[in-house]
C-alpha cells in the first residue's frame, strides 16, 4: 500500500445554515482546494446520511461534483449512518493507498435543520432495529440513557461527571470559531443551582439536555493524496497512518454486556496496529460524544484509560486543554455540533489543524499524533483513524 | 389466546436468537429459514431503563418508560415499561400489547409490569 497524506482541508460552521445542501457541501471543498493549491481531483466521495429524506435530494455526490466543476472525476455517495464521514475517508484512503487515484476529495455534508428537532431525532431513530427497538419508541437518546444508567451502576459514573464533559467541551467550543454552541456553561448552572432543573431538563434520564449534542447543519472536506502530490502542495505533511473499522449487533440488547463497546475497541485496535502506534502515543483525540457518556466510555474502549477509569481521568483534568491527552478540543459533537454525515470528516479536520499547528487558541502544544473515533448507530459501526505529523 | 414475542431456534445447533437473523449467530450453519419459532419467556429482571421525555411523533404521552430485560432463558429484549419506580435488578413480567400506533397500523410488542 502507498502512504496517504492530507494535502488540503476545509470546513463550514456547524450551525443552522440557510444555503442549499449542495452549496453547504461545496463550500469546504473550495476551501480545501485553495488550501492544497490543487484544482483537479481524480475522485470524490461525499458522506451524507439524510439528504434523500430531509432535503429531498438524492444522488448528492453527482450534484456536488458538478457544482464544483470537477466533472468528469468519478463521484460516490457514502451513507453509513453517523459514521458516514470516517467511512468516506476510509474509501478515499483505500483509493490512494491502492494506487488507483492520486488525488481524492472527501466531503461530509448534512443539512438537518430543514426539519425540526423532533423530526431530526425521529429520522436518526431509523438507525435502530425496526422490530426489536424502533416500534417501542426507541431513539438514540433513549439507547444512550439506558447505556448511561448501566454505566453509572457498574462504574460509579455520576451526573456530575457527565456535566464535566459538557462544561469542558463547551469551553473548548468557545475557542473554535466553527463550533455550533458558543455558550459557556457551569456545573452550577446545569446541575447544582435551583434553576438547573429548568435549564437542563431530562431528555432520557439520567441524560439531560446538556448531555446531548445539538442538531446541526454543516460540512467538512479533506483532500487525500499520494506523498508525491502532497509534497508539491506544500502544506505540512500529515499522514493518515491508521484506519480501523468494526461492527457490533444491530439491537443493543443483543450484546453480551451492553456497557461494552466492542466495535470501538476493535476499530481502535486495527487503527493503531496499522499505524504501528499505541494509544499512549496519542497527543490529541476527537471522540464521538453525541452524548456525554460516550466520551467517557470511548476514552476507555480505544485504550486511553482502563475500563471504568475514564471518568477518573476526566476528574483529574487529563482530557482538558493543557492536560495530558486533550479530548475534543474542537468542542466535540457536544458543542461543535453533529451534522451526522459530516461529523467524521469534521473530526479529522480538527486533528489535521492540530497536527499542522494551526488550531490557534485551542492548539495542543507539539501535537504529532492525533486520533478520531466516529461512532455509527449506537456503536454498531465504528471507524477509527490515526494521523501522524511528519517533518 | 395469549400473544407472544417469538424467537428463532436454530435447527442445526439449538441456539435461540432474538431478533431474527438469516444466519445463526452461534453456528453459522443453518439453511434459509431453518429455525423453529419459539415463544420468548415473559418473566425476567430489569437490566437497565430510561424515561424518555422527547418522544417520537407517534407517542402522545409525557414520558415513555423503556428498558432492557434479561429474560428467564437468558435472552434479552428491549420493551416498554409500565412501572412507577423502576429499579435495576427488579423482577418484571411482560404482556404483549399495542406499543405504537401510527396512521395506518398498530404495532404489538412487549410491555413490562412489576412482577
Amino acid at each position: 500500500m502507498r502512504e496517504v497524506y492530507v494535502a488540503g482541508i476545509g470546513i463550514t460552521s456547524f450551525t443552522r445554515l440557510e444555503y442549499p445542501l449542495i452549496e453547504i457541501a461545496a463550500y469546504p471543498a473550495l476551501m480545501a482546494l485553495r488550501d492544497s493549491s490543487l484544482d483537479k481531483i481524480d475522485h470524490l466521495y461525499v458522506a451524507n446520511m439524510g439528504a434523500g429524506r430531509l432535503n429531498h435530494q438524492t444522488g448528492l455526490a453527482s450534484a456536488v461534483v458538478d457544482n464544483l466543476s470537477l466533472t468528469p472525476a468519478g463521484a460516490d455517495g457514502i451513507e453509513n449512518g453517523p459514521a458516514s464521514g470516517a467511512s468516506a475517508i476510509k474509501q478515499g484512503f483505500l483509493a490512494v493507498a491502492s494506487g488507483m487515484h492520486d488525488v481524492v476529495m472527501v466531503i461530509g455534508a448534512e443539512k438537518m435543520r430543514e426539519v425540526n428537532n423532533l423530526e431530526a431525532t425521529e429520522f436518526v431513530a431509523t438507525l435502530t432495529h425496526p422490530l426489536a427497538e424502533y416500534i417501542y419508541g426507541v431513539t438514540l437518546p433513549s439507547l444512550a440513557g439506558m447505556f448511561t444508567r448501566l454505566y453509572m451502576e457498574k462504574y460509579g459514573v455520576t451526573s456530575r461527571h457527565l456535566a464535566m464533559v459538557a462544561v469542558k467541551n463547551h469551553a473548548n467550543a468557545m475557542l473554535n470559531p466553527f463550533a455550533h454552541l458558543h455558550e459557556p456553561i457551569t456545573i452550577e448552572g446545569i446541575l447544582d443551582s435551583p434553576e438547573a432543573a429548568t435549564n437542563n431538563p431530562f431528555v432520557a434520564d439520567p441524560l439531560r439536555f446538556f448531555d446531548c449534542c445539538p442538531v446541526s447543519d454543516g460540512a467538512a472536506c479533506l483532500i487525500l493524496t499520494s506523498a508525491e502530490v502532497a509534497r508539491k502542495c506544500g502544506r505540512p505533511m500529515v499522514r493518515l497512518a491508521g484506519v480501523g473499522q468494526a461492527t457490533d449487533t444491530h439491537a443493543v440488547h443483543d450484546r453480551k454486556d451492553p456497557t461494552e463497546l466492542l466495535a470501538v475497541r476493535e476499530a481502535a485496535r486495527q487503527s493503531f496496529a496499522m499505524a504501528k502506534l499505541k494509544p499512549t502515543d496519542v497527543n490529541v483525540a476527537e471522540l464521538h460524544d453525541a452524548f456525554t457518556i460516550l466520551e467517557i466510555a470511548e476514552s476507555e474502549e480505544v485504550g486511553f484509560f482502563p475500563k471504568g477509569q475514564g471518568h477518573i481521568a476526566l476528574e483529574k483534568g487529563l482530557t482538558k486543554l493543557g492536560g495530558q491527552l486533550p479530548i475534543n478540543t474542537s468542542g466535540g459533537l457536544k458543542a461543535k455540533g453533529h451534522p451526522v454525515g459530516a461529523t467524521g470528516v469534521g473530526q479529522a479536520h480538527e486533528i489535521v489543524q492540530q497536527l499542522r499547528g494551526e488550531a490557534d487558541k485551542r492548539q495542543v502544544k507539539n501535537a504529532k499524533i492525533g486520533f478520531t473515533c466516529n461512532f455509527g448507530g449506537f456503536g454498531n459501526n465504528v471507524v477509527c483513524l490515526t494521523f501522524v505529523r511528519e517533518n | 389466546m395469549e400473544m407472544n414475542i417469538y424467537a428463532y431456534k436454530c435447527k442445526k445447533c439449538g441456539h435461540v436468537q432474538y431478533p431474527y437473523r438469516t444466519i445463526c449467530r452461534n453456528c453459522h450453519k443453518n439453511e434459509h429459514n431453518e429455525f423453529d419459532i419459539v415463544p420468548l419467556p415473559k418473566s425476567g429482571k430489569l437490566l437497565t431503563y430510561t424515561n424518555l421525555y422527547t418522544l417520537p411523533p407517534d407517542f402522545e404521552v409525557v414520558t415513555l418508560g423503556l428498558g432492557i430485560v434479561e429474560l428467564e432463558d437468558g435472552n434479552k429484549i428491549t420493551g416498554q415499561l409500565n412501572i412507577d419506580k423502576p429499579k435495576i435488578g427488579m423482577k418484571v413480567k411482560g404482556k404483549v400489547e399495542v406499543v405504537r400506533r401510527d396512521e395506518y397500523n398498530e404495532y404489538m410488542g412487549m410491555i413490562f409490569y412489576p412482577a
